[in-house]
């Protein structure tokens, strides 16, 4: 059994004591000891407010911290958690902690939540970031609700972002995976979703968990499972995305490697379920009315098309082998532009992106390289953004996210044309 | 125990809730009384119970089921006469049973002849022991209690055009304990029944005596005062007789009635009732953990009455009302379940006849600190029947045997004041006291010998309690302890089997002896303690050092 491995027995004595649940929601967490009191507190209070009768549990799984953040979780005192016009819930609100390796790993803290939800046979179950610091009771609720109520079994997240926060997510993660998978879920790799007991027991139960790609962003693997394997998928809004404290962040190569490696990792695993389909189909969608997009302040423009200057340029030998010649000698033009001259169309974007999937799927070069070699293109995808919109409305800027994802389903069988032919 | 050698009785009973009407028919006119009553005292002092509580038996319209008294010194002749009461009082004390009767203090019938007097004109001399206003704002704001039949807290009187108040039904009038004369009146009625020899009375209604403008009408220092006055009469003039407050609060605000020990002796704990249902149903402890932990110490010579089911409904008033919705979604699906603020069902259909969580919940009234009070018919899993209107539904005829009106009375059925209980899983055919004496397995079988356990254990009534906090809250852990008499109480509220470990650290080597079989367990040593249980299951386990 799998979680006789995963899971120590000074744990299972404490799942011995919760026992059976309706609800879980987990805090994956590693040197949180400043912010994870107030996660546990917002899940505290929704259980209180929207809960109440239920049998419900907070997970709290660490990586090995140093600053004895799962203490804090422990040492809470739930009484303060007081929800809505005083309400207490009904049944004891069960804290559990469990340290699932000495050094953090976002598939190991996964696969032990998965563990435990399908040990306590939690009916539904979300998973909150503790560095999120405007996570309140109503996400909480948003994402359980839809699997707890009305039997979705997937549940990701929907956030108001700035104009220039998740970009990534907006020009490229988002827009491909929707027109490979045909579901237009807009935040696959996200740090909150929730998700049903059925589906957990499902991931659980997949011989995945030495893959890379599914060790670094399992949500993503989790997310196209659902997808492919006809989970039902739905978007709950939960409220303003805010980016991470500088210095928190991590560098955008390593998120690159991660998300994209991650995506073109599903492709490969996953491609039985999408060669053979074309165009997308609306999730339902939960929360109140809102907008995906605000506004907010532009990163170093300057920095960012130079960096895609030198990219292409030191890259050049890579390049070639990973894109087609025509792409390789488009993208060189565009890098040769004036810098107030300068675009990136969808079009190019798109095939740049398709030819570097199936460059990948056929490992012209190491694969890892591939990734990073797409580092200084997304570079130059985002100053195209930036110059483009520097003056554009929040429905503007949305209505070329839609055009950029329909440039994505128009040319999905060019990738598939690429991804069949031989390397 | 002696009779009159202790004057804490109250503390070490078992009280058996019965209404005469309800119990057994001598003369074969449907309706139970107290010769049909002494019959039966037998059967009581078998199952163990050391104290009746009567309901009223006074003369009566009968329009609030005995609780609209006319007259405070007699027997409502249905069930017989002073005289017959006198001999069930004694064939009860022959019997070590002590007797606590109902006094309705609060008011009276409409057709009480105090009333009748005060109503017949305005300068009657018992016009001013109620409580009249040519308005019917004064007091406003106070809440209604019967919010299912009454609409205002005054009813208007045709015959003396002007207003009276009433807590509860229009037909029962408020007295006024602002007069010295209704004061003297109703201490005169209650040693009317002290000289005949009654162990204790019950106090209906104790927060509403009297009534100040401006404020909720409850719980006022006023009443304290009458309170405080009438027992401290009683202990001069009674000693060893006790006083029963129901008022139907939270344990802080029921707190006041214990006084320093000067004013009631017990006290119904109404909030942990709904708890423990709500704590089984809920398969947590929390519920009763947190009312226990809002329930203040009271005096030494004081104790709390607990109970699961009594004649009225379930009461839901001390609950929030999300418990409430809780309770209500839980155990009365069926709106007819429904009366007021509370539920008109008895025990055993609120468990689904479930023989382990009948026994469960009993177990926990027996074993948790308080005076528990058993409802007739609830030692043999009796059931209702919640289309009878008002609270009928669990006043209906005790159910003695299977044959002619369940042996409750010779007369005609249709002539009975209430149906039998009928139906195949709960009707007198299936459930009753004669079956259930054949099988050692009965639940009266077991009833009686739980009862026996507790009263051979002064740690039950008198101890201490101890919460332990395992991790699982399935399990609700306790330990009750008198001098060196120590008990160990393991109750399972899941319906699934639990393992729980006991931190038991301040009981090390003694060994546990389950108190029904006596069967030794492990010696508790230096890890937490490791116990199984099955579903409901609960121990009780003596601790002892040897």
């Amino acid at each position: 059994m799998v979680e006789d491995i995963l899971l120590g027995d000074e744990f299972l004595r404490q799942l011995m004591s919760v026992g059976e649940v309706d609800l879980l929601v987990a805090i994956p967490s590693y040197n949180n000891a400043g912010t994870i009191g107030q996660t546990v507190q917002a899940i505290e209070e929704s259980y209180q407010q929207n809960f109440i009768r239920d049998r419900v549990v907070i997970l709290n799984v660490d990586g090995g911290s140093t600053d004895h953040t799962p203490d804090v979780v422990s040492a809470m005192d739930g009484r303060k958690a007081v929800g809505y016009r005083g309400l207490t819930s009904l049944r004891t609100v069960h804290r559990v902690t469990t340290q699932y390796a000495k050094s953090p790993s976002q598939g190991m803290a996964l696969r032990t939540i998965l563990a435990t939800a399908d040990l306590l046979r939690a009916r539904s179950c979300a998973i909150v970031s503790p560095t999120t610091t405007n996570l309140d009771a109503s996400w909480i609720a948003n994402l359980l609700r839809p699997a707890y109520r009305q039997n979705f079994e997937f549940v990701a997240p929907l956030y108001t972002r700035d104009r220039y926060h998740g970009l990534l997510a907006r020009n490229l993660l988002y827009p491909m995976n929707r027109a490979v998978f045909g579901q237009r879920i807009r935040e696959v790799f996200s740090e909150e979703w929730g998700f049903s007991g059925r589906l957990a027991s499902e991931c659980l139960s997949q011989n995945v968990w030495n893959d890379e790609a599914v060790r670094a962003r399992p949500e993503a693997w989790m997310a196209v499972t659902a997808i492919c394997s006809d989970f039902k998928c739905c978007q709950s809004f939960l409220g303003p995305k805010v980016p991470p404290a500088s210095g928190s962040a991590l560098d955008i190569v390593e998120v690159i490697r991660q998300t994209v490696g991650s995506l073109f990792r599903c492709l490969e695993t996953h491609q039985e379920h999408w060669l053979n389909r074309s165009g997308s189909q609306p999730v339902p969608t939960f929360g109140p009315d809102h907008e995906l997009t605000s506004d907010g302040k532009p990163a170093n423009q300057e920095k960012v098309f130079g960096l895609f200057r030198t990219g292409v340029t030191e890259l050049d030998p890579i390049l070639g082998s990973i894109l087609t010649p025509d792409t390789h000698a488009r993208i060189k033009d565009i890098a040769a532009l004036d810098q107030e001259k300068f675009r990136f169309s969808h079009e190019l974007w798109v095939k740049t992106l398709y030819e570097f999937a199936a460059s990948y799927h056929h490992a012209v070069i190491n694969r890892d390289h591939v990734i990073q070699a797409l580092v200084p293109l997304y570079r130059g995808s985002m100053y195209s953004f930036f110059l483009e919109h520097a003056n554009s409305s929040p429905e503007e800027i949305e209505a070329d996210s839609e055009s950029l994802c329909l440039e994505f389903e128009r040319q999905k069988s060019y990738l598939v044309d690429r991804w069949k032919a031989k390397g | 125990m002696a009779l009159h050698d202790e004057n804490l009785w109250y503390k070490d009973a078992v009280v058996y809730q019965l209404h005469v009407r309800t119990f057994c028919d001598s003369d074969g006119n449907g309706i139970g009384d107290f010769r049909g009553l002494t019959n039966k005292l037998d059967y009581l002092q078998e199952l163990g119970i050391n104290a009746v509580w009567l309901l009223p038996f006074y003369p009566s319209p009968l329009r609030d089921d005995g609780y609209d008294i006319a007259d405070y010194t007699s027997v409502n002749p249905t069930y017989g006469s002073v005289e017959d009461f006198k001999t069930f009082l004694t064939a009860a004390h022959d019997r070590h049973i002590r007797v606590i009767i109902e006094m309705v203090m609060n008011h009276t019938s409409d057709q009480h002849p105090w009333f009748q007097e005060a109503r017949s004109s305005r300068d009657n001399p018992k016009r001013d022991w109620y409580v009249w206003s040519e308005t019917d704002t004064r007091y406003h704001g106070v809440r209604i209690i019967f919010l299912d039949t009454e609409m205002s807290n005054w009813a208007w009187d045709p015959i003396s055009k002007s207003y009276y108040w009433h807590r509860f039904f229009n037909h029962q009038p408020d007295l006024n304990f602002d007069n010295p004369a209704v004061r003297e009146a109703m201490w005169e009625v209650m040693k009317f029944w002290l000289d005949i020899g009654v162990d204790g009375f019950r106090l209906d209604a104790v927060p509403y005596l009297v009534e100040r403008d401006g404020t909720s009408c409850e719980n006022l220092p006023e009443t304290h005062a009458v309170i405080r006055d009438l027992r401290k009469r009683l202990d001069v003039a009674y000693p060893g007789k006790m006083l029963l407050a129901e008022a139907n609060q939270w344990p802080a605000d029921v707190r006041a009635y214990f006084g320093d020990g000067d004013e009631f002796h017990m006290a119904f704990h109404f909030p942990l009732m709904p708890r423990m249902f709500m704590a089984v149903k809920l398969e947590d402890r929390k519920p009763i953990i947190e009312i226990l932990g809002q329930t203040p110490q009271i005096p030494d010579n004081c104790q709390w009455c607990i109970f699961l089911r009594n004649h009225d409904e379930l009461t839901l008033e001390m609950v929030t009302d999300v418990e409430r919705d809780y309770m209500y979604d839980s155990f009365a699906n069926d709106k007819a379940m429904r009366i007021n603020l509370g539920i008109r069902r008895r025990l055993a259909p609120m468990m689904e006849n479930d023989r382990r969580r009948i026994e469960l919940l009993n177990g926990l009234l027996l074993s948790m600190p308080g005076t528990p009070i058993i409802y007739y018919g609830d030692e043999i899993g009796m059931g209702d029947n919640v289309y009878l209107g008002d609270r009928n539904g669990v006043r209906t005829p005790m159910q003695w045997n299977g044959g002619w009106n369940a042996g409750f009375s010779s007369a005609d059925p249709e002539r009975l004041y209430s149906p039998l209980i009928s139906n195949p899983v709960y009707g007198y055919q299936a459930i009753n006291v004669d079956s259930q004496r054949r099988s050692e397995h009965s639940l009266l079988s077991w009833t009686k010998s739980v009862i026996q356990t507790r009263n051979s254990f002064r740690v039950f009534s008198r101890g201490s309690i101890e919460f332990l906090n395992p991790t699982n809250h399935r399990v609700l852990a306790y330990v009750r302890q008198l001098g060196e008499e120590k008990v160990l109480v393991v109750n399972n509220l899941s319906s699934s089997a639990q393992a729980v470990e006991l931190n038991l650290q301040s009981y090390k080597g003694h060994i546990p002896i389950e108190m029904f079989g006596r069967n030794l367990f492990p010696r508790i040593g230096d890890l937490p303690y490791l116990l199984t249980l099955g579903p409901y299951q609960f121990y009780w386990f003596r601790l002892r050092r040897i």
